[in-house]
């Protein structure tokens, strides 16, 4: 009857599945792309009602095996896509971004532009959500692609314009590329997604065309913003910015500051730290000794060396003024029953001595503040260093010997 | 540790998951995700930007070393019994396929797991109820007569020499007369297993009667109560079945040395037949990985599931997590010193998850079903983290909760079925953040639920590992909610345990999963900074290569020495047992780089596979990678030889146990009454004779029909019953008619003649019949005679009483019984014929209807071994035609 006959076909359909499956997990490409040849079959009965059709399939397997299979050819690949791409069109948009990925991936820029105009230029009755994201990263990445040749030309021409030579056709060019590229990039950064590569690329045409106020209220937006998540970059891409536009101290600060909220760990902690260091304000001062504290929180920083002598400059200053002792107090206070075994353990002394001296002198100086002249790690690095006869060490055993009461201060 | 320059580009939407997107089988493949203006790679200049994908980057090739999984350990001695199977718990029969065709759901079989506990539990069940109605119940065969003479009759009887005064006592009479007799009722409840399934069946009106009148007093525990219970633990049962999360994050641990360059370490794994033992085994690890010396064993008061790792300051802290103690143990980094216990902690509530700080020494995160995290230090003890028995972001009955550390050693991770929250242990209920949620943001699909959550600390301090069923997920924790990385992974069962071996710089971060059911180990490899140079800037995560399948446990059983039928299917059993395991290492020997993948499974033993790198290869990236180099098709001696000495030490510990004995004994006493079994008692000297040539034809693999002539000869006709008194039939018919009754006499006679020749004939028929049936069977034991012998040249590791050298059996003598089974047949043969068990080829052969089934039943315990040639009276003989 048909029913046994449907059923027959689908049980061999997903047998064949499974050995392709099996010969591509194994990286067997040749084996797996005899039995596909066999599964194309299942395209001319397709009876089935499920989401993922065989002509998904055999498009994503199909890839697969073309990506790495030995004998296949860049030609073959783009002969097989455009086969795929025209059995489904809900699928469409889809493949062509994928087919472009793969050209770009290969190199081959022309091509993938080719490939997203006539991508853009597609239309199918009414588009579906999914359809909506994907012709918008198309539009995203040919925005990009311009860009891509706009600051090419771009070079082009500084170089020319510096020997003299203004070239008309290229300017215009360079324009028209400018254009093409601002409207796609614009559109697409202003849905909430992380669209670093795009948002860069649209700041930097802004601010080529002193577009400055535009280009502020992209990055802030991108970065203020509640319905984007909370990225990083966004934090880092403003704050690039305000530095190159030469904005006050005050704003700089403000925007790291925010940083430090949502990320303590990141790597530009150390700017902000030496930036609030500086500052003349006890408040900014107090904050720097937070962010420092916060950053050494983390396993990422354990050996960062630039961190450590961050910190024990300011605590060395503190001290030796002996003014706002409490703030080392207080921030030693949430710390003080895990720091001294995740950072001043005596087998860390070890280690930090054997492989970055200079990151054991430093932890060495927070460790004897922090904990008294006796804790484990000082006591260790102290000694090597008088051992292997290092000034620099010897003095650290005397300040640290000096100001042992302040130890006694913090730890009441 | 920087945090990328760029991501790669992605929609953020916020919401409940989307609903399209089913899980298709191909999912993971032929995407690449995103491109990014990435590294260009060394030496490598263009004009034009070059771009790296998400996913489809260049990856390492590693291949494998040998054919398939080699066992590291001998096997755990004592018997593994394997856990119930969905055919053990589920109700079976015609209907009930339709049923679940339709997929609405499994049928439990309640009832008959009900029945088995009154079987196997009667003293519990219906111990004091049945001690004082043992009496009453009369079991037998023969007629109960209730009335009141046959009782004084019997007392008269039996007391013979009874005084005249003594009257029967009033104690006595009522205990006779109150005895019912239930064989009936037995023979209902026979036949109501024997029409087992069918729905339109009449409950035998006794039996009704009978469970009607003492349903409420006759049971041990209140049946309501009983059967509550019961089916909760059925409904436990199955759903664990479907998936059992008790063994997330496996039972298997590798701790490597401190000195990388000494080929050895310590492997901790679970053993003993409840796998509540914990070892630690010190390795070598050489082409194959072996054992050396004998483990370090604790014995642990339940089941071991899971075991984990983690190295602070030079020290391993080993967690062992059973369902209401969990134990920590410190090793030391120096190879030959004990493992110290620490402390153990007792949990009301089954733990859920037991992670190991990689910050701190001694401190450790603990879930418990009840919502619950701690964190634990070993010197400040326990403190609460967490206590809601809700999930997090939307309602899920599962009560599985999981933590792990994060870049912070004060913030944990805590993790239920929908996703994943960091919290700040200082001020728990203030701080917290969602790290990871099955929804829109991550793009998930409907259904789509967290399986396990893995710090990748030793890989990337911010990064975190998520397996769903149906994907991974890499996250980092300074972008929230938002996967820097997702791939579908296309395994058959959801993730459960999953393994970091972090590459240094330059090379690939590897992370193999693995699942339980399926054995599946799944090798992938992602880029979490920049490969082009050793100190680079942090790129964005990408994929790198394609997915490899690892070798499961189970897939070795074709390399093994071919075995009998039964013993591969128990081979089968044991190597096929869900995984509980994974552990793994990379070994760094100059330009030669080895992997090993450690899988155990539920039986307790642990398989072991070497992966090499193909370091050629990987300096050329960019290059489409080539077929790697095909899997050897055949083990290695050396593995073969693992094979061979793993299989005796299996085969020798099955033979040790006393579970599996492999000669049933088997109680006749239902196949054939007692009478029948009165034979003479010792076979005649012709059986003897008989038995003896058979036994040397056998031998010599001979024809018998040279017993024709002695046969024949020897033919016995029954002889006629000779008529009481043994007078002749003169003095018979003198005595009858001196004493006036001839008539009589002659009545008896002539009726005497036509009843022997009524039997004679019957006797015939008879015999030819049973002459026909015979045929059939003698052939059908040829048949499977030869079928094992040739078995017994493949098998290697068969048992002892196979082999051809064999001492020839000694004869038979006369002490032993005549039908007893024969107990020296070997274990093994073919499934009985089917035709011979047949109920129509049991009727020809003239078999009662009622002794059909069990005969039927005893064929197939025998079927075990192939039944001893049937005795044949001589008479038969001649009929007889036994192909050699």
């Amino acid at each position: 009857s048909s029913y046994d006959h449907k059923l027959n076909f689908r049980k061999s359909k997903e047998a064949c599945l499974s050995y392709i499956q099996d010969a591509m997990l194994q990286k067997q490409w040749k084996r797996a792309a005899e039995f596909l040849t066999s599964y194309i079959e299942s395209l001319e009965k397709d009876y089935s009602r499920e989401h993922v059709g065989p002509s998904e399939m055999i498009w994503r397997i199909g890839t697969e095996i073309l990506c790495h299979h030995s004998h296949s050819s860049m030609k073959e690949f783009n002969c097989f896509i455009e086969q795929m791409k025209i059995s489904g069109v809900k699928r469409y948009l889809k493949v062509c971004l994928e087919h472009v990925f793969h050209l770009l991936c290969n190199g081959q820029v022309d091509e993938a532009y080719q490939n997203l105009s006539l991508a853009e230029s597609w239309r199918f009755g009414d588009q579906t959500a999914i359809q909506d994201k994907e012709m918008k990263l198309i539009q995203a990445y040919k925005g990009l692609l311009d860009y891509y040749s706009w600051s090419k030309q771009k070079n082009i021409l500084l170089e020319h314009g510096l020997d003299g030579f203004a070239d008309l056709s290229v300017e215009q060019e360079m324009h028209s590329c400018f254009r093409k590229a601002a409207v796609n990039l614009k559109e697409i950064i202003k849905i909430p997604g992380v669209w670093d590569p795009f948002v860069k690329c649209y700041v930097d045409l802004l601010e080529f065309y002193g577009d400055h106020n535009e280009a502020l209220q992209v990055l802030n937006e991108y970065a203020y913003n509640s319905r984007f998540p909370a990225n990083p970059n966004a934090h880092v891409y403003l704050y690039q910015f305000l530095k190159r536009q030469g904005e006050s101290k005050k704003s700089l600060i403000s925007a790291l500051k925010i940083l430090h909220d949502i990320v303590p760990s990141h790597e530009l902690m150390i700017d902000f730290n030496t930036m609030l260091q500086k500052s003349k304000k006890r408040k900014k001062r107090r904050l720097g000794l937070e962010v420092i504290f916060a950053a050494l929180d983390y396993a990422g920083w354990k050996e960062n060396v630039k961190a450590w002598s961050c910190l024990a400059r300011q605590v060395k200053q503190i001290v030796i003024s002996e003014k706002h002792l409490h703030w080392i107090k207080e921030e030693w206070s949430s710390r003080k029953d895990w720091w001294p075994a995740f950072h001043f353990s005596r087998y860390l002394a070890k280690r930090n001595w054997q492989k970055n001296k200079s990151l054991s002198y430093e932890k060495a100086l927070v460790a004897g503040i922090l904990l008294g002249k006796d804790c484990k790690y000082f006591k260790y690095i102290s000694h090597q260093g008088c051992k292997a006869q290092v000034k620099r060490f010897r003095m650290l055993k005397k300040f640290v010997n000096r100001h042992n009461p302040v130890f006694l201060r913090i730890s009441d | 540790m920087e945090f990328p320059a760029a991501l790669f580009p992605s929609y953020f939407g916020a919401g409940p998951p989307r609903e399209e997107d089913g899980s298709a089988p191909a999912a993971g493949w032929g995407e690449h995700g995103q491109v990014l203006q990435g590294d260009p790679g060394p030496g490598r200049r263009k004009a034009h930007p070059a771009f790296v994908p998400r996913r489809g980057g260049t990856g390492e090739i590693w291949d494998p070393a040998e054919a398939a999984a080699v066992p590291v350990l001998p096997p755990s001695a004592g018997c593994w019994i394997p856990s119930p199977a969905p055919q053990d718990i589920l109700y079976r029969n015609s209907l009930c396929k339709k049923v679940r065709a339709c997929k609405s759901g499994a049928t439990l079989d309640f009832a008959k797991q009900l029945g088995h506990f009154f079987v196997d539990h009667p003293e519990d069940a219906f111990g004091s109820m049945g001690r004082l109605l043992h009496k009453n119940f009369y079991l037998g065969n023969s007629k109960l007569t209730v009335s009141v003479s046959p009782v004084v009759a019997v007392w008269a009887h039996t007391v013979p020499c009874a005084a005249p005064t003594s009257v029967p006592s009033s104690l006595q009479r009522p205990a006779r007369s109150s005895t019912i007799r239930m064989t009936a009722l037995m023979e209902d409840i026979d036949r109501l297993e024997a029409r087992r399934g069918c729905h339109r069946q009449h409950l035998a009106s006794r039996l009704r009667w009978f469970s009607h009148l003492c349903r409420d007093w006759l049971f041990e525990v209140p049946l309501g109560l009983l059967a509550d219970c019961l089916h909760e633990e059925l409904m436990l049962q199955w759903s664990d079945l479907l998936f059992d999360d008790s063994l997330t994050g496996g039972a298997l641990a590798w701790l490597a040395p401190e000195d990388v360059g000494s080929h050895t370490g310590l492997l901790v794994h679970p053993g003993g037949q409840a796998m509540n033992h914990l070892f630690f085994q010190d390795m070598v690890l050489e082409e194959l990985p072996r054992a050396r010396g004998s483990p370090v064993q604790f014995e642990l008061s339940g089941r071991i599931r899971q075991v984990a790792a983690a190295r602070v300051d030079g020290e391993d802290f080993v967690g062992v997590r059973s369902d209401y103690h969990c134990g920590v143990w410190r090793v030391a980094g120096r190879t030959g010193t004990a493992p110290t216990p620490l402390q153990v902690i007792h949990t009301d509530v089954p733990a859920t998850c037991l992670t190991v700080s990689p910050h701190l020494p001694g401190e450790l995160a603990v879930c418990t079903q009840s919502g619950t995290i701690y964190l634990w230090n070993v010197e400040t003890r326990l403190q609460q983290l967490r206590s809601d028995p809700q999930t997090m972001f939307f309602r899920d009955h599962s009560p599985w909760r999981w933590s792990d550390f994060t870049a912070h050693p004060r913030v944990l991770s805590c993790a239920d079925r929908t996703g994943l929250q960091c919290l700040d242990a200082r001020a728990p209920k203030k701080c917290h953040f969602d790290l990871f949620k099955v929804g829109e943001e991550a793009g998930c699909q409907q259904g789509e639920r967290v399986v396990l959550p893995m710090y990748l600390g030793r890989a990337h301090p911010s990064q975190y590992l998520v397996t769903t069923q149906f994907s991974v997920y890499v996250l980092d924790e300074r972008l929230p909610l938002v996967p820097m990385l997702k791939w579908a992974h296309m395994m058959k069962a959801p993730p459960v345990f999953a393994h970091l071996m972090p590459g240094g710089p330059g090379r690939s971060h590897k992370v193999v999963l693995g699942a339980s059911p399926t054995q599946e180990l799944l090798l992938m490899q992602y880029w979490g900074k920049s490969w082009s140079s050793g100190g680079g800037s942090q790129s964005a995560c990408q994929l790198a290569g394609t997915p490899q399948k690892l070798h499961s446990i189970v897939e070795c059983l074709e390399y093994l020495p071919t075995q009998l039928p039964h013993r591969h299917h128990l081979l089968q059993e044991r190597l096929g047992a869900p995984a509980a395991g994974l552990a793994g290492t990379v070994l760094e020997d100059g330009t030669h780089n080895s992997m090993l993948v450690f899988q155990l499974s539920e039986a307790g033993d642990v398989f072991c596979q070497r992966l090499t790198h193909e370091a050629a290869q990987a300096e050329l990236p960019q290059e489409p990678c080539a077929s790697p180099q095909p899997t050897p098709a055949v083990p290695s001696p050396a593995a073969a030889l693992r094979y061979r000495r793993w299989l005796r030490a299996l085969s020798r510990g099955y033979m040790e146990s006393p579970q599996h004995t492999w000669l049933p004994s088997l109680s006749q006493r239902r196949l054939f009454t007692r009478k029948e079994l009165e034979g003479p008692m010792g076979p005649s000297a012709l059986q003897r004779q008989v038995r003896q040539w058979l036994r040397q034809v056998m031998r010599e693999g001979g024809r018998i029909q040279h017993w024709e002539p002695v046969a024949l000869q020897s033919l016995v006709l029954p002889q006629p019953p000779e008529p009481e008194g043994g007078q002749d039939p003169l003095s018979t018919r003198l005595t009858a008619a001196w004493s006036g009754d001839w008539e009589q006499w002659w009545e008896d006679r002539s009726s005497f003649n036509m009843a022997q020749r009524q039997r004679a004939l019957r006797e015939r028929r008879r015999r030819q019949k049973r002459a026909r049936g015979r045929r059939s069977l003698s052939a059908s034991f040829t048949s499977s005679l030869t079928y094992q012998s040739e078995l017994s040249e493949l098998s290697d590791a068969g048992p002892p009483l196979l082999s051809p050298s064999r001492p020839p059996l000694p004869s038979q003598e006369g002490s032993s019984p005549p039908r007893s089974p024969p107990a020296r047949s070997p274990p093994t043969s073919p499934a009985p014929d089917e035709a011979l068990l047949s109920s129509q080829s049991l009727r020809y052969r003239g078999i009662p209807k009622e002794r059909r089934k069990t005969l039927r039943d005893y064929l197939s315990v025998w079927a075990e071994g192939p039944p001893e040639p049937p005795e044949l009276p001589g008479s038969q003989a001649s009929q007889l035609c036994i192909p050699s």
